[in-house]
């Protein structure tokens, strides 16, 4: 009886579908093409629950690279807890198991007009919709000196992959008693807690191998999320090593000097002998040049659907959308892509749209077995993606819980790059 | 009225002939999947595969009301309606069969 109401929305949105995608059926094909661009957390995930869903889909994913490096404990590896092998995930799984077209090419433009994605090996894909999921790209000249070859001297490890492999060769080199300087770029940035775990981490590292090192923290903020839960772990595991210095002390960097390696502030310069610098950030320079991005360097999306404001019919998840309250992590991507693909397979066949459940969980490690958590729902309110709940480890908790969280944390690794990546 | 978002609603919508049955229950599981392995294996946080709808559905009303200390659970829990719990139990326990 009440479902008759839904039938029949369900049935007129069909209807209006109908003419949206007339010029598929007239080509005689029976599924909707859905490209997806970028195969990270985002991509993947949008394509998997795409050609898992009830609706019949034909899912193609472009990505350029073979096997995928999680950023998301990268910071282990740094600290030489774990393998740069088991970082890594392929695509095979995606293909076979899920009957995902994987192209491994990187996309170089867009033609809305047309719906073709044109790939860097001169070959065109036709898209009834499209989902573009580039993650971040480094600002231009966010600090003068850091260009292409200042990174491979002071490397961001901002992206997994080489850039990790560089920085821990680094600090690895390192002599006891060196200086590593972390800089912490401007909000909004991936994954905002990250440059304060790689600095926790890198510290129980050094404690173990390099007890006289020294970290330096230079932060574009004056304080950050959980400051009280990090600095009281500071002063627990490694009391005297880790500084943290707010922009109201140095008056923020503006320049970095790869032939010295030092790392310029309004007031001083600071020379490293190991300096992880990280710049300032925005959204994938593919979602720059198609002109999905407004002038924050963002893409702004309808929080409901995740289709872009500016150019109907690509949607977009992931770091590189204005998320709101949602910060740009791994957790966030993949539950954007969940209320996307299931938004845009409701679309495709008319049927009924429930509501999406948007949420982020980060683990954060303090020292091995030192973690803590926050989790935060949030719910599309007048167009913006708002912050409904949201609970987070406190100082005072125990050490046992905090034990439990760092298993936790294992658990949640394994069981999310298998929902990501099948 | 009460919103008909009862799992199994089957909306049949003859579009190209595809018939597109969304499960809420399904989709509410996919949150789930992203910390709980669906295939019944994972450590570090506990399985949900073969528990049964019952014991699912407690569990969940216990984390929301903080009779199971978690603040994860809480949050998860407490972002999901009456009939949602009964949704997701319903279908997670028919994964585990
Ligand atoms: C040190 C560190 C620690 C982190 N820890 C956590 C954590 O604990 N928890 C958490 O939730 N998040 C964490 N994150 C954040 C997380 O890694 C990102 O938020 C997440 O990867 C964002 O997903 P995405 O899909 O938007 O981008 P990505 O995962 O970066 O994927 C983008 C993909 O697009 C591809 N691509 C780009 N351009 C093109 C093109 N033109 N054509 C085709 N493909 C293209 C790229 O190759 C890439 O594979 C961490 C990040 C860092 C740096
Ligand atoms: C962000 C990660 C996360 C998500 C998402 C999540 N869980 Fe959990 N879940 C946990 C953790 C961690 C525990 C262990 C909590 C504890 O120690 O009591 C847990 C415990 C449980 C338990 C208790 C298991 C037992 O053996 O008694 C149930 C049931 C459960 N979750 C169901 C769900 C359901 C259903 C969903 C989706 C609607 C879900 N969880 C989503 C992390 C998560």
């Amino acid at each position: 009886m009440k479902s008759w109401t839904r039938r029949e929305f369900g049935c007129l949105t069909g209807a209006g579908l109908l003419t949206a995608l007339s010029p598929r059926k007239a080509r005689g094909q029976a599924k909707a093409r859905v490209v997806v661009i970028g195969g990270g957390i985002g991509g993947a995930t949008v394509a998997k629950y795409l050609a898992s869903s009830a609706t019949a889909v034909d899912v193609t994913l472009v990505e350029p690279r073979q096997s995928y490096t999680t950023c998301f404990f990268s910071n282990l590896y740094l600290a030489g807890l774990r393998p740069f092998e088991s970082l890594g995930h392929g695509y095979e799984a995606l293909a076979r198991q899920y009957g995902i077209t994987v192209i491994h090419e990187s996309a170089a433009a867009i033609d809305p007009a047309a719906n073709t994605v044109a790939l860097n090996n001169g070959s065109k894909l036709s898209y009834d919709r499209l989902v573009v999921a580039p993650g971040i790209a480094f600002r231009d000249r966010a600090l003068e000196g850091y260009d292409d070859a200042a990174m491979e001297i002071m490397p961001h490890a901002w992206n997994a992959g080489p850039q990790s492999k560089l920085l821990r060769r680094q600090l690895e080199s390192m002599e006891d008693g060196g200086l590593f300087l972390i800089v912490v770029p401007p909000d909004p940035f991936r994954c905002p807690p990250a440059p304060y775990e790689r600095a926790s981490l890198v510290a129980s590292y050094f404690q173990n191998s390099k007890p006289k090192a020294k970290i330096l923290i230079l932060d574009a903020k004056d304080k950050f999320n959980a400051q009280d839960v990090f600095q009281d772990a500071w002063n627990r595991h490694y009391p005297g090593m880790i500084e943290w210095l707010p922009a109201q002390f140095t008056g923020g960097v503006t320049a970095v000097d790869p032939k010295t390696r030092s790392v310029i502030t309004a007031g001083a310069t600071f020379k490293a002998a190991v300096a992880n610098v990280v710049p300032a950030q925005m959204a994938g320079r593919l979602a720059q040049q198609a002109g999905l991005t407004d002038q924050s360097g963002w893409c702004p999306v309808d929080p409901v659907t995740f289709e872009s404001a500016l150019q109907p019919g690509i949607h977009l998840v992931g770091d590189a959308i204005i998320g709101g309250d949602m910060p740009k992590s791994a957790f966030c991507a993949n539950s954007q892509a969940k209320a996307c693909a299931f938004a845009i397979a409701a679309d495709l066949a008319g049927s009924e749209r429930f509501p999406a459940h948007l949420f982020n969980t980060c683990y954060t490690y303090l020292a091995p077995d030192d973690a803590f958590s926050n989790a935060i729902s949030f719910q599309p309110v007048d167009g913006k993606l708002k912050r409904v709940l949201n609970f987070v480890s406190k100082v005072e908790e125990g050490a046992d819980i905090r034990r439990k969280a760092a298993r936790a944390a294992e658990g949640w690794y394994d069981a999310f790059t298998q929902d990501v990546f099948g | 009225m009460r919103p008909a978002i009862a799992a199994g609603l089957v909306l049949l919508v003859s579009q190209s002939g595809a018939a597109a049955e969304p499960d809420q229950g399904a989709q509410l599981a996919a949150t789930c999947a992203s910390c709980h392995r669906l295939d019944g294996g994972g450590t570090g946080i506990p399985s949900i595969i073969g528990l049964g709808e019952e014991r699912l559905k407690s569990a969940l009303l216990a984390y929301r009301a903080s009779e199971r200390p978690n603040h994860i659970m809480h949050a998860i829990a407490l972002s999901l309606s009456d009939e949602e719990i009964a949704s997701v139990a319903r279908y997670v326990a028919a994964q585990g069969k």
